[in-house]
């Protein structure tokens, strides 16, 4: 209970001091949402009206009060340069995001833990050579290098996959389907080694542990070993590594996106910031804190799981 | 790991985008980055939708010359302040209200409230009053002559809007034009269908598309896998990949747009206009185009902002003169040369290029650069018009407009702050002169003076590259402002 306590009261502090640090931070940039809405065209009468029409002269603490008094409510508020409601731009583009972190992780991870069991346990196998090899140039080439390669083999070459995507970011998912593929297989790529790589070396170590060789001579048939004694024991730090790149598929996304046109959070979120576009800012900022403080939580709750040992310490 | 793959491929297949006849898919890019607005008066304006959208009074025919738009007849009094429009008869907005003077009147005025401070003030701020006569003739009255009013009316946001529609008209248009807004959604999709009952004829296509980009790379690859067919415009660098292939089109179009450095002349040592006639003759503007625009890429221009195909373009001659340049600069008190720092930034294409070229170009003459850089997010606000030496960049304006809004003495955006009582004296006369030839003459002095006197090194105008698919009929090669969206088709 004590521990539940303080994780919450952690969890708060962190989403109020980013709020807080996101605001000030924006604030001290040269320029604000009126000078990026009139840009060249601005004159100081514009520019006034603009700052009393958005209220802008009232000193930061006042605004970030306002801000945080709407937002608790349920009103994420107002975004200058968009002139629309915030949530209106940012919601389908949550919802984008989690789409493709959700395809690219489907893609990488179980695919990961498979090649990597495999791969550890059967070393001197030449495909999983060749799989370990391909992984790592996925891992150490840039986002822009895979996604132009694959753009060019799936939509010029052999043309299954649309190039990029001319879907509105409001598209029903069926009608983004289509072109979630390519930024997915992309993202999958630069991920899969990480996972892979990591599962690799559990099972190397766990495969030469007295557990499993007990196992063994009690006479246990090689596929129950691989499934019911190495897997397990491998897992916990393939988890951890899963919840930070599943993290990084939902926040990191930027360069994928731009490439594809995909209408994810990347892109929103540097526009809002040379916009000075702080309503927009502050719900993408709090919504990556939001990913990773999920990601460990789960990924905890994971390996407590898969781990006795920590089960009865608790 | 590759069943997943192959699994989803099927599966994607399926949803593969295909061409609709009927449908023109543009590519747009995202220049004002979620601010775009369908009110054509306002600095965010998104284009050339509201071309599509709006019709103007006067537009604009493929040599440049006025023609009927909404506006049937003009004509003027002797003295060229007061402009007389009758109007087209039984024209219909898209919510079938019926156009005529009282949205002219309140459309006019809309672009020259000193309030509200629209761009397209710049270019109609000679407009004094606008007067119903009746319902279909409306009455102009200029604060001076102006013989090229026609032209300034044909400008791309000189569009005509319905009474009091300030408040609705920038996310639910209604114009008179070819197109009707079904969606509008600048950093998306925005949908036009098109409109049976366009005054000049029923569009060809069915439905535009204006799909946003907010990398021109990824507009590229659309269009190389058929899911755009019309990129406004490419860089000339890029352009080579759609050369040689029979799917695309690719033209070139001479425009109006320029680069410049401009020096203050209110400080030290450009205040020495032959200090001015030295930067200027040191550089070869030829090599300058074709290193910061690629060979082909631009026109050389002798510091004229007139566009090779206005019909007042003086042409010089300006050829590098390095001695002359020398003996420029001694005479004024210069023997070793002079060092100068020029402030650019890559906050739009080629500024940075460009300076970069002069540096190279003027040493010889014994004018050392020094290259400061700015940074882009407040080039506008802090270094444009306030350091002493710096690049600029205009879009393409016809000559009464540009040499009235950038160089009149009394001009907000004057940015080299050159006061010049005999330039304002020469551009009142040319303007209000009834005779072509004459004017011609006129504006070809005042060119020339230009290039004695002011601040503004200008070397070239920029040529567009535009890029569409083969199947897209009805696109002639000349600037995006006269074409005649109702005319295109895709087979």
């Amino acid at each position: 209970m004590k521990n539940l306590t303080r994780r919450a009261l952690f969890t708060f502090g962190a989403f109020a001091s980013l709020a807080v640090l996101s605001f000030l931070g924006i604030d001290a940039l040269p320029g604000d949402g009126c000078t990026a809405l009139h840009g060249r065209f601005a004159t100081p009468a514009k520019i006034a009206e603009c700052r009393e029409e958005h209220r802008l002269n009232d000193s930061v603490v006042v605004r970030l009060g306002n801000w945080a008094n709407d937002a608790v409510h349920g009103d994420l508020g107002y975004s200058i340069k968009r002139d629309d409601q915030v949530a209106q731009i940012v919601l389908p583009r949550i919802r984008n995001t989690a789409m493709l972190a959700v395809v690219a992780g489907l893609m990488a991870f179980p695919s990961a833990i498979v090649a990597g069991l495999l791969i550890g346990r059967y070393p001197q196998s030449r495909v999983g050579r060749i799989i370990n090899t391909l992984g790592l140039v996925a891992m150490t080439l840039p986002e822009f290098v895979i996604a132009t390669i694959l753009w060019l083999v799936f939509s010029i070459w052999i043309p299954i996959f649309p190039g990029v995507t001319v879907v509105p970011s409001n598209a029903t998912i069926l009608e983004l389907l289509p072109h979630i593929w390519m930024p997915a297989l992309t993202l999958a790529a630069v991920v899969f080694a990480h996972s892979m790589r990591t599962m690799k070396a559990g099972v190397t170590t766990v495969k030469l542990m007295p557990f499993v060789e007990s196992a063994r001579l009690r006479g246990t048939g090689e596929r129950v070993t691989l499934l019911r004694h190495i897997l397990p024991a491998a897992l916990p730090p393939v988890v951890n590594t899963i919840a930070v790149d599943a993290a990084w598929l939902l926040t990191g996304t930027f360069v994928t996106e731009a490439v594809f046109n995909y209408r994810g959070l990347g892109r929103l979120a540097i526009d809002a910031i040379s916009d000075r576009d702080t309503a927009v800012i502050l719900p993408i900022v709090l919504f990556g804190l939001g990913v990773y403080l999920t990601m460990s939580l789960i990924a905890d709750m994971l390996v407590r799981l898969l781990d006795p040992r920590l089960r009865q310490r608790s | 790991m590759m069943a997943l793959f192959c699994g989803s491929a099927v599966l994607a297949s399926c949803g593969r985008t295909t061409t609709t006849s009927g449908v023109l898919r543009v590519a747009n890019d995202a220049g004002f980055g979620g601010a775009e607005t369908m009110d054509p008066y306002d600095g965010n304006r998104t284009w050339p939708t509201i071309n599509m959208v709006f019709d103007r009074l006067i537009g604009v025919d493929k040599d440049f010359s006025p023609i009927s738009e909404l506006a049937l007849k003009w004509s003027s009094n002797d003295d060229l302040s007061e402009w007389t429009l009758a109007l087209r008869e039984g024209v219909k907005f898209h919510d079938g209200s019926d156009f005529n003077a009282d949205d002219v009147v309140y459309s006019i005025n809309r672009m020259i409230d000193p309030k509200f401070d629209s761009p397209v003030r710049a270019v109609l701020g000679v407009i004094k009053a606008v007067k119903a006569i009746d319902d279909y003739t409306v009455k102009l009255s200029l604060t001076t002559g102006e013989a090229d009013l026609p032209s300034l009316l044909a400008d791309y946001r000189a569009l005509m809007t319905p009474v009091d529609s300030q408040a609705t008209i920038g996310k639910t248009p209604i114009g008179t034009g070819p197109f009707k807004m079904e969606t509008f959604d600048p950093e998306g999709t925005t949908v036009l269908v098109a409109n049976e009952n366009y005054f000049l004829g029923k569009p060809q296509l069915s439905k535009i598309e204006i799909i946003t980009f907010a990398d021109s790379q990824s507009a590229a690859q659309a269009l190389s896998g058929d899911q755009v067919d019309l990129l406004l415009s490419i860089d000339g660098k890029s352009s080579s990949i759609f050369g040689d292939s029979a799917k695309f089109t690719l033209q070139t179009i001479p425009s109006g747009d320029w680069n410049a450095i401009d020096f203050r002349v209110d400080r030290k040592p450009f205040d020495d206009v032959r200090v001015r006639k030295a930067l200027r003759i040191a550089a070869d503007r030829q090599i300058i185009t074709d290193t910061v625009l690629g060979v082909g890429g631009g026109v050389v221009a002798c510091d004229t902002p007139v566009w090779t195909a206005d019909p007042y373009r003086w042409d010089g001659p300006c050829a590098k003169d390095t001695e002359g340049a020398k003996a420029l600069l001694a005479e004024a008190g210069y023997p070793d040369g002079i060092d100068i720092d020029i402030h650019t930034s890559d906050v739009e294409v080629h500024m940075v290029e460009l300076v970069e070229a002069y540096q190279q170009q003027v040493k010889d003459a014994g004018i050392r650069v020094t290259i400061k850089m700015a940074d882009a997010s407040g080039f506008w606000d802090d270094v444009w018009m306030k350091e002493s030496a710096f690049v600029d960049s205009w879009g393409q304006r016809p000559a009464a407009q540009v040499l009235n809004e950038v160089y009149r003495s009394t001009a907000a955006w004057n940015p080299t702050g050159q006061v010049d009582k005999a330039l304002d004296a020469m551009l009142d006369d040319a303007r209000s002169t009834l005779d072509l030839g004459q004017r011609k003459q006129k504006y070809a002095a005042i060119q020339e003076h230009l290039f004695e006197n002011s601040g503004i090194f200008l070397p070239y105008h920029k040529t567009l590259t535009r890029v569409m698919s083969s199947k897209v009929r009805g696109i002639n090669p000349i600037v995006i402002d006269a074409v005649r969206w109702e005319k295109i088709s895709v087979s």
